[in-house]
This record gives structure tokens, C-alpha cells and sequence, in this order.
């Protein structure tokens, strides 16, 4: 059996909560956890990347536990997993196109040359090619997450962590980005492993995530209804 | 410097690029601001000063007036306070808009080690800046010592040749010292304050203003501790 890829073990969320959150997300599935401000879900994205850590508990990506990790290890880790924060997170004075190609030029040995045949070919990929010279100010929020998804999936990593990744989109778009995420189709289910938090999730994605659970505030983690 | 090491080759040039850039906005477009203050500060002492050494016949003195009060003391310090002042409050509230807009986490969560892509460059530039415009500020201040002087009737080649004969090889690299020291200093203190920030958008022009004073004071501390060592 495949180890999962991000597991969560009784890591506190919220003020509120009762219990410790633990979560496994298998391979090559689509997760999503979603629950109010209160409930902490916005702390998980950060905790599975080791950008903060939890006061108990741990998040382990790939068996391993990037909060614990020396820094430049840390940061060389994380290249393995495409993140999404809420807010996107694209630098303000670089083009859109620039932001996609951030972490490759300085995660990457590879040439400016190659750099730029692979950001062509991302942003193709999320529709960007006419737009990229934008600047996140001049564009507008669907495009500002699509170049934020081609930044996160640079390097083709394994598992993503998309935070709010849908929010302010219409349905048809949010499922469009959500297939671009998944990478295509493999044997065991999506090519990526995804993990999404949020508040809320378009219904029309339902049939693509194969778990969604509610957080309540009281840290409890409910299977949603479908 | 590890950060420097660290680097890839596209990394790097990322960060000349930002550096250059960091370079255009602190020094070239400071050179105006520096040539006005170092013109009109060396021209009103070194008038008076002619004026009154010249009723005692001590006028050899205004060599050393202009090598050690202006090009030795007085340079290092006008122009790091010059610099201090336009990019290091531009940068303590560029790296504090980047941490409240999410962009430094944003960095760290994409493997990028923000002191690689923001400070670093913009420390390389600070220093380069202040390099080059203190030696505007000297070259301004010694031709405005000359205009000052001719004015009051002295020769330019008694000029040149009084503050040459003050000039020594302690007084160059003494200035260089300087031009390095407050460079760290305005390129490191804005950074560290523009970071400091959390998450809240009323911080940034607490961090601007905590980091220029922060930057002012060390400047005079690090400028008086090399009068007390050299």
C-alpha cells in the first residue's frame, strides 16, 4: 500500500476545538477540508508545509516532517509540493508571467532558456499566454489564480495544497483549474494528489474530490454530504 | 552570504536584476538630491572658512577643513543620511507591504528563501549605492570648495594643491570604510524592520519609521566609533 502523501496527526486547530485534527490523504486522490474562520482550517495548508508549526502533533509530507527540517532543507522540500495560498500570493511588481517563473529560476539548475520553454508551455497550459505581461493589479481574479496554479504546479510536484483555491470563481472555471491541478488521469486516480482547504467548495467540483470533509468549531471532522 | 551561495545561475541573475535595480533607485536618482547638499554645504564653509583663515593668514588650513570635516566626516555622513532617508524607509515598506500582502510566505511555501530574492539583493545594492554616491559627494564638495575659494580670490592651483597635500591614503580608505559600514547599515536595518511585520497593513509605516530612525542612529554611532578608533 502507498504511504499517504500528507498525513496530519492530532494537531490542535481553533480555540474552540475539542479534539486534535488527524488526517491521511491518500495518494492520488482529491481531498478537501472545509469549515468556518473559526475552525482552523486556514492554519492546515501552512502547518503540511512547515511554514508554521503546530503547538502539538505534527503534519508529515512524504514521511517526512518539513517543520522539523533545517531551513535550507526545508526550503528544498518544499519544492516537492505545489502550493497555493489564500490570497494567491503573486508578487506585486512581477509580471504574471515572471511569478510563474519565480520558482523555477531559483529552484531549478535549469537554463534560462529551458526556464522559458517551460513557462511557455504553463501558460498555455492555464490559458495566460495573451495576459502574462499583466501584473497582478492589472488583471483580474480568475486570471490572478490561474497564474497562481501554474506557479504552484512549476516544478510538477506529487501533492498540491490549494488554499481557497475557488473562491470568487464561477463553478465552470473552478472546475477547469481544478482538472489542471489534478494533472491528468493516472491508474490509482488523479496524477497529483490534492489537498484543498476552504470554506466553501463549487457543488459542480463535488464529483471530482473524492473526500470532502466539514471541520466543525469544535475541531470534529465530518464526511460532507454529498 | 550563504544566502548568496546559494544561488542558481537564473536565481542570480533574478537578483543582479533587482540589485541594478535597487542601484538606479538609491543612487542615480539620488545624485541630484547629493550634488545639491554637498555643493551648498561645502560652498558655505569653505567661504567662511577662507574669509576668516585668510585674516590670520592660516588659508593652507582649508585643505585640511575640506579633507577631513567634509570629504572624511561630513560625506559619510550627509549622504548615508541621504540614503537612510529616501530607500531605507522605501524599503522597510516595500518588505513589509510584501509580508502583509502574503508574498514572503508565499516565497518560503515555493521553496524560495526570501533573504535569496529581497534582501539580498537590495543589501548589494545599498552598498553600491552608497559607494558611488559618496564619492559624488566628495568630487561636488572639493569643485565647490574651488568655486568657493576662487571667489575669495585664491588660485585654483593653490587650491588643488592645498587639499591634495591635506589628502592621505588613511583619509581615502577611512572614507571607503565609512561608505561600506553605513551601507550595511541602511541596506540590513530597513530589511530587517520591512520583515518584522505580521500581517497588519497599519504596521507598515510603523516599520518605515522604527527602521529609518534605527538606521539614523546607528549611522552616528558607527560614525563616532570611527572617530574614536581612528
Amino acid at each position: 500500500m502507498t504511504t499517504p502523501p500528507l498525513v496530519f496527526e492530532h494537531v490542535p486547530l481553533g480555540r474552540h476545538a475539542s479534539q486534535p485534527f488527524s488526517l491521511e490523504i491518500p495518494a492520488h486522490h482529491t481531498v478537501a477540508v472545509l469549515g468556518d474562520e473559526d475552525s482552523g482550517v486556514g492554519l492546515l495548508g501552512g502547518y503540511a508545509l512547515g511554514l508554521d508549526r503546530p503547538a502539538a502533533g505534527r503534519a508529515l509530507v512524504f514521511d517526512t516532517d518539513v517543520a522539523a527540517l533545517p531551513e535550507p532543507e526545508r526550503l528544498a522540500f518544499r519544492r516537492r509540493v505545489g502550493y497555493l495560498p489564500a490570497g494567491e500570493g503573486l508578487l506585486q511588481n512581477l509580471s504574471l508571467r515572471d511569478n510563474v517563473a519565480l520558482p523555477l529560476r531559483f529552484g531549478s539548475g535549469a537554463s534560462p532558456k529551458e526556464i522559458d520553454g517551460r513557462v511557455n508551455v504553463m501558460l498555455a497550459a492555464v490559458r495566460l499566454a495573451g495576459v502574462s505581461q499583466l501584473r497582478p493589479a492589472q488583471a483580474n481574479e480568475e486570471e490572478r489564480r490561474r497564474a497562481a496554479l501554474a506557479r504552484a504546479i512549476a516544478f510538477d510536484p506529487g501533492l498540491l495544497v490549494l488554499e481557497q483555491p475557488f473562491d470568487g470563481l464561477t463553478a465552470r472555471v473552478a472546475s477547469e483549474l481544478l482538472e489542471l491541478a489534478r494533472g491528468g488521469e493516472s491508474a490509482d486516480g488523479a496524477r497529483r494528489t490534492i489537498f484543498i482547504t476552504g470554506q466553501e467548495i463549487p457543488p459542480l467540483l463535488l464529483r471530482r474530490v473524492e473526500h470532502v470533509y466539514r471541520l466543525t468549531r469544535a475541531g470534529l471532522l465530518e464526511p460532507e454530504t454529498v | 552570504m550563504r544566502a548568496a551561495t546559494h544561488l542558481t545561475a537564473a536565481g542570480r541573475d533574478v537578483a543582479v536584476r533587482i540589485g541594478i535595480n535597487q542601484v538606479r533607485f538609491t543612487a542615480v536618482h539620488a545624485v541630484g538630491l547629493v550634488t545639491l547638499l554637498s555643493g551648498i554645504l561645502s560652498f558655505l564653509v569653505i567661504s567662511q572658512a577662507t574669509r576668516e583663515l585668510g585674516r590670520i593668514g592660516a588659508t593652507d588650513l582649508i585643505g585640511t577643513l575640506i579633507v577631513v570635516a567634509i570629504v572624511r566626516e561630513l560625506g559619510p555622513l550627509i549622504t548615508a543620511l541621504v540614503v537612510a532617508g529616501r530607500s531605507g524607509t522605501a524599503i522597510a515598506a516595500e518588505l513589509a507591504t510584501n509580508q502583509v500582502l502574503g508574498e514572503v510566505r508565499a516565497l518560503e511555501g515555493m521553496g524560495i528563501d526570501p533573504k535569496q530574492y529581497l534582501v539580498l539583493p537590495r543589501f548589494a545594492g545599498s552598498l553600491v549605492s552608497m559607494f558611488t554616491l559618496l564619492v559624488v559627494f566628495d568630487l561636488v564638495a572639493v569643485l565647490a570648495g574651488f568655486g568657493a575659494t576662487s571667489l575669495n580670490g585664491m588660485s585654483g592651483a593653490r587650491y588643488f594643491d592645498i587639499v591634495l597635500a591635506s589628502l592621505g591614503a588613511r583619509d581615502v580608505w577611512l572614507t571607503v570604510l565609512k561608505a561600506l559600514a553605513f551601507g550595511c547599515i541602511v541596506g540590513v536595518v530597513p530589511s530587517y524592520f520591512g520583515l518584522a511585520v505580521r500581517r497588519a497593513p497599519t504596521e507598515i509605516p510603523i516599520a518605515a519609521s522604527r527602521a529609518v530612525v534605527t538606521a539614523i542612529v546607528g549611522i552616528f554611532l558607527c560614525s563616532a566609533l570611527f572617530v574614536a578608533l581612528g
